[in-house]
């Protein structure tokens, strides 16, 4: 077993004493910045990454920070979720549905308890996943061609869809702004300088971070501005986390059940968490519908989307790490990050990184632990934080956004860049057209465009070696069908209602 | 992604979505032809402009959809609110063009003092807070990160 070896070999890495403590703070820091109302787990990892920078840490060490505060931010969001009915992204949605009927019944606790462990297990399941797929994935991928990858990444925009909600016209626009957008700076090929009109400072391209940022944490504060009386915040009865467990206990199979279902969505491109966590908990309402109290606050309706969210969350991760494509918005996010520190991920890095990528997954399984550790006693001090004023976090986000950003480049300009992204994911926020994929657009353009052009040079400008593989066909091929059966799923959803 | 989603306050997009899809559309185009002027180098198959234009047609197709078959918008803000977002926005503007002639932390503490007025809070809290995140900030930049903010002219250390 050539994973397993790898496997210990990456968890040698992760149990150094520095990075298992990088690896607490980065969780508690995650779980709070996840907690905050309002701010939600993709905008608290985009404020974050440029922070992150500045302590200038190896590669691997900052690699094991950046993935416990994602990985807190996620298990964060359900405290906004339960406690105040505010999901801080589109899976926790579900969550609110049966979390916060049990918060206002005084079983707060009981629910975070309950919700801590069906994430830490779905989380676990997929992590395994993780581990057990992705080295066949990367088998396949591996004999991939230019031509091959170019049809990846189309695969990808296809079913971007899948990923936000909305409508998927408006999804696909916001990918070809992000792709055109990611066009700005100089040409990597030619060095030929595409929409740059003179300005220096974006030869380099735009950075996405500064988008990143912009985009998600700046456009927050503006809606937050929009109705500044958010004031009136109900506190709840709390109660102890401890009954959580016997709890998650007597929901053992519908936790199984749902981290299964939420694992096979979160492998699918462009499905996504938000489709692990509905998934689950529409079936296991049908399942158990006549037996349970489902949206009045029955453990199982918690149980359920935080086991599915997480394995999701988790199951995404494969085709992020072996092919380079990111699943869902938290793991664009991901993707952001891992490029930021100049990973690219991908069959080739599994070959030449090894020790990197099996020490991400052995941080992966770590920070799971430290979090059910850290999350069951000290859940009733993360809802502490629930009460911090808007008047005070919003500014706090300003300032962090500003002098993480500044500490960068050191220049004014990024600042107004990131203003000015700030205005635009306002405005498309205000559109519903989704942020997300103009970001995967910023993030994975580049590449795209490599991808093709090296196609094209092999060819020597013959289109028809897009698709002239049979994998390249087939990857064609399951696009069309994914999009296919998202236009159906919608259409047999707005039946159902 | 916010507190917006969950009482959705839903619109008619007719005229936010035609305004953006013919902004979109008028991006598309002038993309596309601007995109000629990159000149492709030698033997090279797939010029810098290629791809561009690759990615304008789908965004000018959809645009033109979204004119023609305009969808929902979120609620609007009202005069109020974007009078406060428009003092918000003017005033990180000026904080990035104070930030390295005046120093981090008078520019900072003006800011962020204005910032949380801007919010909604007193002026009480508004001082102290405002001070308290001001230091905060620059103590752990400055110190325990190790990263030099602009400091006030006349005051390096």
């Amino acid at each position: 077993m050539d994973t397993l070896a790898f496997l210990a070999q990456g968890f040698a890495v992760a149990v150094e004493p520095q990075h298992l403590f990088l690896a607490l703070v980065g969780c508690a820091l995650g779980t709070l910045i996840g907690s905050l109302p309002g701010l939600g787990p993709v905008n608290g990892v985009a404020l974050m990454i440029p922070l992150t920078f500045n302590f200038g840490l190896a590669p691997t060490a900052a690699l094991i920070l950046l993935v416990s505060i994602y990985y807190g931010c996620m298990y964060g969001g359900r405290i906004s979720s339960i406690l105040l009915n505010i999901p801080g992204d589109e899976p926790a949605m579900m969550t609110t549905l049966d979390g916060h009927p049990m918060a206002r019944q005084g079983l707060g606790g009981k629910a975070l308890g309950l919700s801590g462990v069906a994430s830490f297990v779905g989380a676990t399941v997929a992590t395994i996943g993780l581990t057990l797929f992705a080295p066949l994935l990367v088998g396949v991928a591996i004999q991939f061609g230019p031509a091959e990858y170019f049809a990846l990444f189309m695969l990808a925009f296809a079913t971007i869809g899948g990923v936000t909600s909305g409508s998927l016209s408006k999804s696909f626009i916001a990918a070809c702004l992000g792709l055109l957008l990611g066009t700005v700076g100089l040409d990597s090929v030619s060095s030929v300088p595409r929409y740059t009109f003179g300005w220096f400072e974006i030869y380099d391209g735009i950075d996405f971070i500064v988008a990143l940022v912009g985009l998600f944490a700046i456009s927050e504060c503006l809606l937050f501005l929009e109705d500044t009386r958010h004031s009136d915040k109900p506190t709840l009865k709390l109660g102890s986390a401890l009954p959580g467990m016997r709890s998650a206990w007597q929901c053992r199979s519908t936790i199984t059940r749902s981290s299964f279902i939420g694992f096979i969505a979160g492998v699918l491109p462009g499905a996504g968490a938000a489709l692990g966590s509905f998934l689950s908990y529409t079936l296991e309402k049908r399942w158990l519908g006549r037996h349970g109290k489902f949206g009045q606050g029955d453990p199982r309706g918690v149980a359920a989307p935080e086991a599915g969210n997480n394995a999701a969350a988790g199951g995404a991760l494969i085709p992020m790490l072996s092919l380079g494509i990111p699943g869902s918005g938290t793991t664009a996010i991901l993707l952001a990050m891992l490029l930021s520190m100049n990973i690219t991920p991908g069959p080739l890095l599994f070959e030449d990184q090894p020790e990197m990528v099996w020490g991400l997954v052995a941080a992966l399984f770590i920070g799971n632990v430290m979090l059910l550790l850290l999350n069951i006693p000290l859940v009733g001090l993360f809802a502490r934080v629930l009460r911090a004023p808007g008047w005070f976090l919003m500014p706090m986000v300003v300032m962090v956004a500003f002098v993480g950003i500044y500490s960068l480049s050191n220049s004014a300009f990024d600042l107004y860049m990131m203003l000015a992204f700030g205005v635009l994911g306002y405005i498309l926020r205000k559109l519903e057209i989704p942020t997300v994929p103009v970001v995967l657009g910023l993030l994975l353009g580049g590449q795209m465009e490599y991808n093709l052009r090296r196609a094209m040079s092999i060819s020597s400008g013959d289109w028809d070696i897009l698709w002239s593989s049979g994998i390249s066909v087939g990857i064609y091929a399951f696009a069309a069908t994914l999009i296919v059966a998202g236009l159906l799923f919608n259409w047999l959803v707005k039946q159902s209602r | 992604m916010s507190e917006t989603d969950v009482q959705p306050e839903r619109i008619s997009g007719v005229v936010g979505d035609r305004i953006a899809g013919a902004v979109l559309l008028v991006l598309a185009v002038a993309a596309w032809s601007y995109s000629f002027n990159f000149t492709a180098g030698f033997m090279q198959p797939v010029g810098p402009g290629v791809f561009p234009r690759l990615v304008c047609v789908p965004l000018g197709v959809i645009s033109l959809y979204l004119i023609l078959r305009p969808g929902f918008n979120q609620r609007w803000p009202h005069r109020a609110a974007l009078i406060r977002q428009g003092c918000a926005l003017a005033l990180l503007t000026s904080y990035g063009a104070f930030l390295e002639p005046w120093g981090f932390l008078p520019a900072s503490l003006v800011t962020v003092i204005l910032l949380i007025r801007l919010f909604g809070a007193r002026w009480k809290p508004a001082l102290v807070c405002g001070a308290v995140l001001t230091v905060g900030l620059y103590g752990l930049f400055e110190f325990a990160l190790g990263m030099p903010l602009p400091n006030m002219p006349g005051l390096d250390w």
